[in-house]
C-alpha cells in the first residue's frame, strides 16, 4: 500500500514543479544587473545589415551603456512588414507592456503608429535636449518623418533607390559600361541589347532588366513628374489619412505606364517578382532597381564574378526631373511609462545617429548617413573615393527634390501586390493603360475608404 | 531458379528503396548543405557533396542565435503541452465514462463540438484573448490554444468505456477513491491508447507554426519552428547557418525514430483500431 | 454538516472533472468563434471593437473581391492536387512494402523519416532545392521552371512539400491497414483466381476503406487550413497564385488590421470545414466497408 503511494508522489511533485515553472516562466533576461536600465529595440535587419546592427549595439552597451548604466537588447523581428505587424498587434490589444522601447519602422508601418498614444514623437525629445539639434540631420530625412508638422520618428536608415547593372554584360553587348541609361526610353533600348536567349530559343539566360514596379518604385517614378507629384492626396498621407489616389487625375500614372510598356515591348524586360536581387547576382539579369541599402550585400555576394555598376533611377521621361524619394526608415520610441527607460532610449538613439555610428552603418550597408557631420569625416571621404558606388545614392539625393515623399497608406502589403498584379496584367494581358489606371485606382481607393470608415 | 513471386518481391523492394531514397533526399541534402561554403552554394550545376567539412556554419548558428533555447522551448511547449492536454482529456473522459450526471450528454457533445472549430481559423480572436491576459511571450501563452484536445477526449472515452462497469462498482464498494481507481485500474488498462495519443499530441504541437509566431516576440521564447525561419530570413543568400541549424534539429531525432520505429508504428495502429 | 458537504462534493465531482476541459473549450473555441461571427457582421475598428453592424455587407464585398475569390480558388486547387496525389503516392509506397519481406523494415524507416522533420525546416530545405538558380530539382530533372516566379508552378512546390510532410503518417496508416487484412481472405481470393489487380481493387481497397476515408478527410481539412508553408515558402506569391484562405485571413486580419474582413474569411473557412466533415460522414455511411 505504502509503496504505491510513494511511487506516485514523486512524479506528481515533479510534474507540479514543471507546471509551475512553465506557467510562470517567461523569457529569461540576459542582463544580470538589476541597477541597469534595460531597453528593447526591434528591427528588421538581417545578414550583413544585422551584423552591423549587432556591432553598433555592442559598441553602445560597452561605452555609453556602461557609463550610464543602460543595456540595449536588439531583436530581429523579421522583415519590415513583420515588425509593423507585431507592433500593430500589441497596439491593438492595448498592451504597451508588450511594446519595445524602440522600433525601426519603414514607410509601410508608419500608419500604425503615428496616431498612437503609446508613441512619443521624437520632436518631444529634441526639444527637451539642448545638446541635440535637428540641424545635424539631413533636412530631407527630417521632412520625410514629419507628420502634421511634428517630427515623429528619428531618421536612421536612409536610402534612395538605385539602378544596379552588370558592367561586364554592358561591355559584351557593346554598351558603354560607364554610362547607364538615364530615361526609361533608354532603358528600353539597353534592355533590348542586353537580352540573351538560350541557344534552344526557348528560355532566356539573361534579361536586360528584371522586376515589376510597385509602391516603392512608383513613389519616385510618380513623384518626379511635373516637378513634384504624389500618389495620393494629403501629400501621400503626410498631412493626414489619405482618402484617394491622385495619380489618375494628375495623369502621372498613365505617363509612367506608357513608358513602362515601351520597356516591355523592347523584349528585354523580365516580369520577375521575387528574388530579383539574387537573379542579378547570379547573372540572370543585367539590370534591376533596388534600394542602396542592398549595395554592400550585392558587392559581397557578387565577389569578383563581374563588375557591379550603380546609377541613378532612370527618369520616366526627359521632363520628369524631380529625382527620387528618400526611403528607408526611422526609429520610433514607445512610452513605457518609465522615465529611466525613456531617457535610455533617447541616449541610444542619439548614439545611433551620431556621425561615427552613421559612418559605420553606411560602410557596412549602403544606407547613406543621416548625420551631416559624417560627410565631413576623413574616413568617409576616403571610403567614398575608394568605393564610388557608395556615393551614387548621395549624389542622387542632392539632385532630388526633398518634397517627394514616401506614401503612408493602409493595407500597404495588399497595395504592393495589387500594383504589381495590375502592371503584369497590363503587360501580359494586353489591358489598356486607361483601364489599368482605373481599376487599380478603384481598388486602392477602396482600401482607404474602408480604413477611414473603420477609424473615423 | 527464381519464381515469379520472388522476382516480384525483388522488384518491389528495389522500387521501394529508390522511392525511399528520393524521399529522404531533402534530409540528406540539408545535412550536406550545412557544410557548403557560400560559393559552393551558388554554384551551378549544384553540388551534391561538399569539398570540405568545415563547421563554421554550425558555430555561427549556435553563437549568433539562441538555437539551443529554441529547441528547449519547443521541447518544453510540446512536452508540457502534451502532458497537460492528456491530464485534462483523461479527467474529462473519466468523468463521462464512469459517472452519470445531469447534462452529461450535452456537455460531452459540447467538448466534441470544438473539433469543428479549427484553432487556426480563430487565431485573430485568440490572439486578442491571450494578449489581454498578459500571456504574450510566455510558455503558457504558446500552449494555451492546444490544451484542449477533443480527439483525445473522444478516444479516451471509447477506451475507458471498454473497461467493464463492474470494476468501478466493486472499487467504489471497497472504498476506493476516484483517483486511486483512475491511477491503479483505468490508466494501466489504457496504457497503449494513452501512449499513442500522447505521441500524436506531441507531434502536432511540435509542428505548429502560425500560432507560436504570433504569440512570441522575444527571440528567447521562440519555438524551433519559428526561430529557424528567423535566421537570415530576408537574406536568402545566407543559407549555411540555416541548414546547420536544421541539421542540428533533425539529426538527433533520426536515430530516435529509427529505434522507436516499431513502437511508434504500433501506437498509431492501435490508435486507429480504437477509433 | 460534514455529511452534507460530502454529498455536495459527490454531486459536483463529475462536473469538476470536466471543468478544465469545458473552460478551455469556452475560452479558446466557442467564445472566439462567436466573437468572430459577430465581427464578420460588423465594422470593427483598429482596436478590435465593434462600432457598427452591417449585416451581410462584408460577405457581399468579400465575394465581389477578386482577391478573395483567388484565395478560395487556390485553396481548392491545392486540395485538388494534394489530396489525390498524396493518397496515390502513399498507397503505392505502402503496397510496395507491407508484405514484410526482407527489406521491408529498411524501406519502412525511409518512408517514415519525414515525420522527424518539422514543417518550417522542411519548407526552408525545399525552398533551396526548388530555387531555379542554385537548386537541385531543376538540375536533376533537366527543367528550367521558375518555381518562385511562375504562377503556374509555384503551387507545385507546396503540393510536393505537403505530400512530403504527410508521407510519414499516411504511409504508416496504410501499411497498418493493409497488414490488418486477414491472410485468410487474401488466400481465399487468390485461390478463386484473382490476379493482383483484382486483389487490389476488389479486396484490399474496400477492406481498408475506413483508413482511406480517414486520410482523405484529414488531408482535405488540412488543405482548407493551409497557411504555414505559404508563409515560409512563397508568401502568397507569385501574383497571389499560392495565396490560400487562412493566409489571406492573416494578411487582412493581422497584417492589414481589417478585422471585419478577416473574420468574414474565418466564417467561410468554418463553413467549408464543416461541410467537409458532413461529407465525410455521408461517405462513411455509403462507401465504407467495415469488417
Amino acid at each position: 500500500m505504502l509503496k504505491r503511494r510513494i511511487r506516485y508522489r514523486v512524479p506528481i511533485m515533479l510534474l507540479l514543479l514543471i507546471v509551475t515553472v512553465a506557467l510562470f516562466g517567461r523569457g529569461v533576461s540576459e542582463s544580470q544587473n538589476q541597477q541597469k536600465t534595460e531597453i528593447e529595440f526591434w528591427h528588421p535587419n538581417s545578414g550583413l545589415l544585422g551584423e552591423a546592427m549587432t556591432e553598433l549595439t555592442e559598441q553602445f552597451n560597452q561605452t555609453i551603456g556602461e557609463e550610464k548604466q543602460i543595456v540595449v537588447r536588439e531583436i530581429y523581428q523579421g522583415k519590415a512588414t513583420d515588425v509593423a505587424t507585431k507592433l500593430r498587434a500589441s497596439l491593438q490589444a492595448q498592451r504597451p507592456q508588450d511594446l519595445p522601447d524602440l522600433a525601426q519602422i519603414d514607410a509601410t508601418g508608419v500608419m500604425d503608429v503615428r496616431e498612437s498614444d503609446y508613441m512619443i514623437p521624437i520632436q518631444n525629445f529634441v526639444e527637451a535636449d539642448p545638446d541635440f539639434s535637428l540641424e545635424q540631420l539631413q533636412p530631407g530625412t527630417v521632412l520625410s518623418m514629419t507628420y502634421k508638422d511634428v517630427m515623429i520618428g528619428m531618421p536612421f536608415n536612409a536610402s534612395t533607390i538605385l539602378l544596379y547593372y552588370n558592367k561586364d554584360a554592358f561591355s559584351k553587348a557593346g554598351l558603354d559600361p560607364e554610362r547607364p541609361p538615364e530615361t526609361l526610353a533608354e532603358l528600353a533600348a539597353y534592355a533590348k541589347k542586353l537580352k540573351i536567349t538560350a541557344p534552344d530559343g526557348k528560355s532566356i539566360t539573361q534579361y536586360g532588366f528584371a522586376g515589376v514596379p510597385s509602391t516603392y518604385e512608383l513613389v519616385s517614378w510618380i513623384g518626379q513628374q511635373q516637378g513634384v507629384s504624389y500618389i495620393t492626396d494629403k501629400r501621400n498621407g503626410h498631412d493626414g489619412n489619405p482618402t484617394q489616389v491622385v495619380w489618375d487625375t494628375d495623369g502621372t500614372l498613365a505617363t509612367f505606364l506608357d513608358a513602362w510598356r515601351n520597356v516591355y515591348e523592347s523584349g528585354g524586360l523580365g516580369n520577375l517578382t521575387s528574388d530579383v536581387r539574387q537573379q542579378f547576382i547570379a547573372g540572370k539579369t543585367a539590370m534591376f532597381v533596388i534600394s542602396t541599402s542592398s549595395l554592400a550585400t550585392i558587392l559581397d555576394s557578387v565577389g569578383d564574378r563581374f563588375t557591379v555598376g550603380a546609377g541613378y533611377l532612370p527618369k520616366v521621361d526627359e521632363t520628369a526631373t524631380g529625382g527620387v524619394n528618400i526611403g528607408g526608415g526611422a526609429i520610433f520610441i514607445f512610452d513605457q511609462k518609465n522615465d529611466a527607460r525613456r531617457a535610455a532610449a533617447w541616449e541610444f538613439l542619439k548614439f545611433l545617429t551620431s556621425a561615427e555610428s552613421q559612418l559605420l552603418w553606411h560602410q557596412r550597408t549602403g544606407y547613406f548617413p543621416v548625420n551631416m557631420d559624417t560627410y565631413e569625416l576623413d574616413e568617409f571621404k576616403q571610403h567614398t573615393d575608394a568605393n564610388p558606388l557608395f556615393g551614387v545614392a548621395i549624389d542622387q539625393l542632392h539632385d532630388s527634390d526633398p518634397r517627394i515623399q514616401s506614401v503612408w497608406w493602409p493595407n500597404s502589403y495588399q497595395a504592393y501586390y495589387d500594383i504589381q498584379n495590375a502592371v503584369i496584367e497590363m503587360l501580359e494581358g494586353g489591358v489598356s493603360t486607361d483601364q489599368t489606371v482605373q481599376s487599380l485606382s478603384e481598388r486602392l481607393n477602396r482600401y482607404m475608404q474602408e480604413y477611414n470608415r473603420m477609424n473615423p | 531458379m527464381m519464381t515469379t513471386r520472388r522476382m516480384q518481391h525483388m522488384i518491389n523492394a528495389i522500387v521501394a528503396t529508390v522511392l525511399g531514397l528520393i524521399v529522404i533526399f531533402p534530409i540528406y541534402w540539408a545535412f550536406i548543405a550545412s557544410f557548403f561554403s557560400s560559393a559552393e552554394f551558388s554554384s551551378w550545376p549544384p553540388r551534391l557533396f561538399p569539398s570540405s567539412f568545415s563547421f563554421t556554419h554550425y558555430v555561427r548558428a549556435l553563437t549568433q542565435s539562441p538555437l539551443l533555447k529554441f529547441m528547449f522551448n519547443s521541447l518544453l511547449v510540446s512536452g508540457l503541452g502534451t502532458i497537460v492536454r492528456m491530464i485534462i482529456a483523461i479527467s474529462a473522459a473519466f468523468s463521462v465514462a464512469f459517472f452519470s450526471f445531469r447534462g452529461k450528454r450535452i456537455l460531452f457533445f459540447l467538448l466534441l463540438g470544438t473539433m469543428m472549430l479549427p484553432p487556426d481559423a480563430l487565431f485573430i480572436e485568440n490572439y486578442l484573448t491571450v494578449s489581454r491576459l498578459g500571456l504574450v511571450d510566455s510558455y503558457l501563452g504558446i500552449m494555451s490554444v492546444y490544451l484542449l484536445g477533443p480527439v483525445q477526449v473522444f478516444m479516451l472515452r471509447q477506451s475507458f468505456k471498454s473497461i467493464p462497469k463492474t470494476y468501478h462498482e466493486i472499487a467504489t464498494m471497497d472504498g476506493c477513491g476516484d483517483f486511486r481507481f483512475l491511477f491503479s485500474v483505468v490508466l494501466p488498462l489504457s496504457r497503449s491508447v494513452v501512449l499513442t495519443l500522447s505521441l500524436h499530441s506531441f507531434f502536432t504541437i511540435w509542428n505548429t507554426y502560425l500560432w507560436p509566431l504570433l504569440v512570441t516576440n522575444d527571440p528567447n521564447m521562440r519555438t524551433a519552428q519559428v526561430g529557424i525561419t528567423m535566421l537570415g530570413y530576408a537574406d536568402s543568400l545566407d543559407y549555411g547557418p540555416v541548414f546547420a541549424a536544421i541539421s542540428l534539429m533533425v539529426l538527433p531525432s533520426v536515430p530516435i525514430f529509427v529505434l522507436m520505429r516499431n513502437r511508434i508504428a504500433e501506437g498509431i495502429k492501435a490508435g486507429m483500431a480504437v477509433g | 454538516m460534514n455529511h452534507q458537504k460530502k454529498q455536495l462534493l459527490h454531486r459536483l465531482k463529475p462536473y469538476l472533472f470536466m471543468a478544465p476541459a469545458l473552460l478551455l473549450a469556452y475560452v479558446f473555441s466557442y467564445r472566439p468563434f462567436l466573437r468572430t461571427i459577430a465581427n464578420s457582421f460588423s465594422v470593427v475598428n483598429y482596436s478590435g471593437q465593434i462600432i457598427d453592424f452591417v449585416g451581410l455587407e462584408n460577405f457581399r464585398n468579400l465575394f465581389a473581391d477578386q482577391n478573395f475569390l483567388t484565395s478560395l480558388f487556390n485553396t481548392f486547387r491545392f486540395a485538388g492536387y494534394f489530396v489525390p496525389l498524396n493518397l496515390l503516392f502513399c498507397l503505392i509506397c505502402a503496397l510496395l512494402v507491407y508484405k514484410k519481406r526482407r527489406f521491408a523494415a529498411f524501406n519502412e524507416t525511409l518512408f517514415m523519416l519525414p515525420m522527424a522533420v518539422a514543417m518550417s525546416s522542411a519548407a526552408l530545405v525545399f525552398r533551396a532545392l526548388f530555387n531555379p538558380s542554385i537548386g537541385v530539382v531543376n538540375y536533376l530533372l533537366h527543367l528550367n521552371i521558375q518555381w518562385f516566379n511562375d504562377p503556374r508552378w509555384a503551387m507545385g512546390m507546396l503540393v510536393v512539400l505537403g505530400i512530403w510532410m504527410a508521407i510519414g503518417l499516411d504511409f504508416l496508416l496504410l501499411v497498418g491497414a493493409l497488414r490488418s487484412i486477414p491472410q485468410s481472405i487474401m488466400e481465399a481470393a487468390e485461390i478463386e483466381g484473382a490476379g493482383p489487380l483484382t486483389l487490389l481493387l476488389r479486396v484490399q481497397l474496400p477492406l481498408i476503406s475506413p483508413t482511406l476515408l480517414f486520410i482523405v478527410t484529414t488531408r482535405l481539412r488540412d488543405s482548407m487550413l493551409l497557411s504555414g508553408p505559404v508563409m515560409v515558402m512563397t508568401e502568397g506569391g507569385p501574383l497571389r497564385s499560392t495565396q490560400t484562405l487562412v493566409y489571406h485571413m492573416y494578411l487582412e486580419g493581422f497584417a492589414g488590421g481589417n478585422y471585419s474582413k478577416g473574420s468574414a474569411i474565418s466564417v467561410v473557412v468554418f463553413l467549408l470545414t464543416f461541410f467537409l466533415i458532413l461529407l465525410a460522414f455521408r461517405a462513411e455511411r455509403k462507401g465504407v466497408f467495415y469488417q
